[in-house]
């Protein structure tokens, strides 16, 4: 009667961490980010999955819905990422509908840091561990504004003031963002046509120094996955949105 | 005691009769199935009576608020579970009350030198379209039944429950509006909480009627949203 869907689910059993074996290769690499802008928070990332060198997939979905007002983006061991952000979906609507009323944001947050721990075990043993974004918006709440957290492996997690992100090829984007913060032009005070395009060249970027993160192909209508977060909810961008915010956009 | 056939069928006789007394303070509740969706309605205090259940499920009940609340945990519980371990798809209001509520209710009602649970409820599924729609009479004894027409009345009385479904069927056209809808069940809701006859009472005005001191509690399995949920509540000015 508490709302709590986890406690209804067995408890997850993981292989012992002592012993030798040989490690299967992780599915993992990715840019995934997140950032302030003049409408709300814009989350995005690219659609790649590899395995070593190898190309796993171009058409995997990172950044994923967890109820109308918390996205998460996944980074890290695909299959532990896809069940959390499944079993999160399932425990956020599971709280909803049982107590009459939606989870506050500092619950959901939380609920994440949980999974992460509990999947300390496969971190450590190198073979599943998750670094995941999230935003979220207080509901019911008239001036609540959206919010960015990331984590850490072990389910830390820190409020991001401006942007956050995970994956390999952040490492190149973080000081684009840093960059663009201090001596703009700011991606907070942009509409969000122009943090879409950001959004794109931000992934173009990654892709330009990390073989593991998928790129943009304009003229294919390839972009990334993005979506803008405020207090009217979630809205996602689809390519042929993106294409026109593209072609409007100023070199 | 109960080890003799006639103590223990004479106990379940007066668990029944106890069980129908406590019922006679309950108000009716109501499902329709519409082109729109299917609309739930009942009086109560706000949130007492229509509830979300899963993203194509709603309840709608009478009895004791505890056990109303008993019977929708369960519902929920279960139909989560199965829509983590399979897919949402996979919940469906026949496997749900088959293989879980109506076992709970039936097992509950047996259980003689256990409280009852006392509560009379409609299931309502969304399909594609009003013809996949699916609405299911469950008793406080584990016994169910499903709809053969679009229109579905929980009430103390099953007599009662068929007359005030076949005035509401013939007093409804496709085309009319929700608020139509809502205010032929309310005046369904008026005569049968006072005993009286549907013979000869003329259909209502399109704007439902305010009950003083209770809520009118409406909601929608809206089969134009666009999901994964498609319950919400509606308000009627």
């Amino acid at each position: 009667m508490t709302g709590d869907f986890l406690a209804l689910l067995p408890k997850t059993t993981f292989p012992s961490l002592s012993g030798e074996g040989r490690h299967p290769t992780p599915l993992e690499a990715t840019t995934v980010f997140a950032f302030h802008c003049a409408e709300g928070v814009i989350i995005g990332g690219d659609h790649r999955a590899t395995a070593g060198h190898t190309i796993f997939s171009d058409h995997t979905e990172k950044i994923l819905e967890l109820d109308s007002h918390s996205l998460i983006a996944i980074a890290g061991v695909p299959a532990m990422a896809f069940e959390m952000a499944r079993t999160l979906q399932t425990a956020f609507e599971f709280y909803r509908r049982s107590q009459l009323q939606t989870m506050s944001l500092a619950a959901k947050v939380r609920a994440l840091s949980k999974l992460l721990r509990d999947n300390l075990p496969a971190t450590l043993q190198g073979i599943g561990a998750v670094s995941p974004v999230f935003a979220g918006i207080e509901t019911g709440d008239p001036n609540a504004q959206p919010v960015i957290f990331f984590y850490d492996p072990l389910g830390a997690h820190f409020e991001a003031a401006a942007f956050a992100g995970s994956g390999s090829g952040m490492i190149t984007i973080k000081s684009v963002l840093h960059y663009l913060e201090h001596w703009g032009p700011h991606p907070a005070e942009m509409p969000v046509s122009q943090a879409v395009v950001l959004a794109n060249r931000l992934l173009m970027t990654a892709a330009e120094f990390d073989a593991a993160t998928g790129g943009v192909h304009a003229d294919q209508l390839e972009f990334a996955t993005v979506k803008l977060l405020n207090a009217q909810g979630i809205r996602t961008f689809s390519p042929q949105e993106q294409a026109a915010f593209w072609k409007d956009a100023k070199l | 005691m109960i080890e003799e056939p006639y103590r223990w069928l004479d106990a379940i006789s007066n668990r029944r009769e106890y069980i129908r007394d406590r019922l006679k303070g309950g108000t009716p509740v109501f499902a329709v199935s519409r082109p729109e969706g299917i609309l739930l309605l009942g009086v109560g205090q706000g949130q007492s009576k229509v509830f979300e259940i899963y993203d194509r499920h709603g309840l709608a009940a009478l009895g004791h608020p505890v056990d109303i609340e008993k019977l929708r945990q369960a519902a929920i519980e279960a139909a989560h579970l199965e829509g983590f371990n399979r897919s949402a798809r996979d919940v469906t209001l026949r496997r749900l009350i088959s293989f879980s509520l109506s076992s709970t209710l039936k097992n509950a009602f047996e259980q003689i030198f256990a409280p009852p649970i006392i509560v009379e409820s409609i299931f309502a599924e969304l399909g594609d379209s009003p013809a996949q729609d699916i609405l299911a009479r469950l008793h406080y004894d584990g016994d169910h039944s499903y709809a053969t027409s679009r229109v579905l009345v929980a009430h103390r009385d099953s007599a009662a429950e068929a007359e005030a479904a076949e005035w509401i069927n013939d007093n409804l056209t496709a085309a009319d509006p929700l608020p139509k809808v809502a205010s032929v069940c309310l005046a369904a809701w008026q005569l049968l909480n006072e005993g009286k006859s549907f013979q000869g009472v003329s259909v209502p005005t399109d704007t439902p009627p305010q009950i003083s001191g209770k809520v009118l509690e409406v909601a929608l399995l809206d089969r134009q949203r666009p999901g994964p949920a498609y319950y919400r509540p509606l308000q009627f000015k």
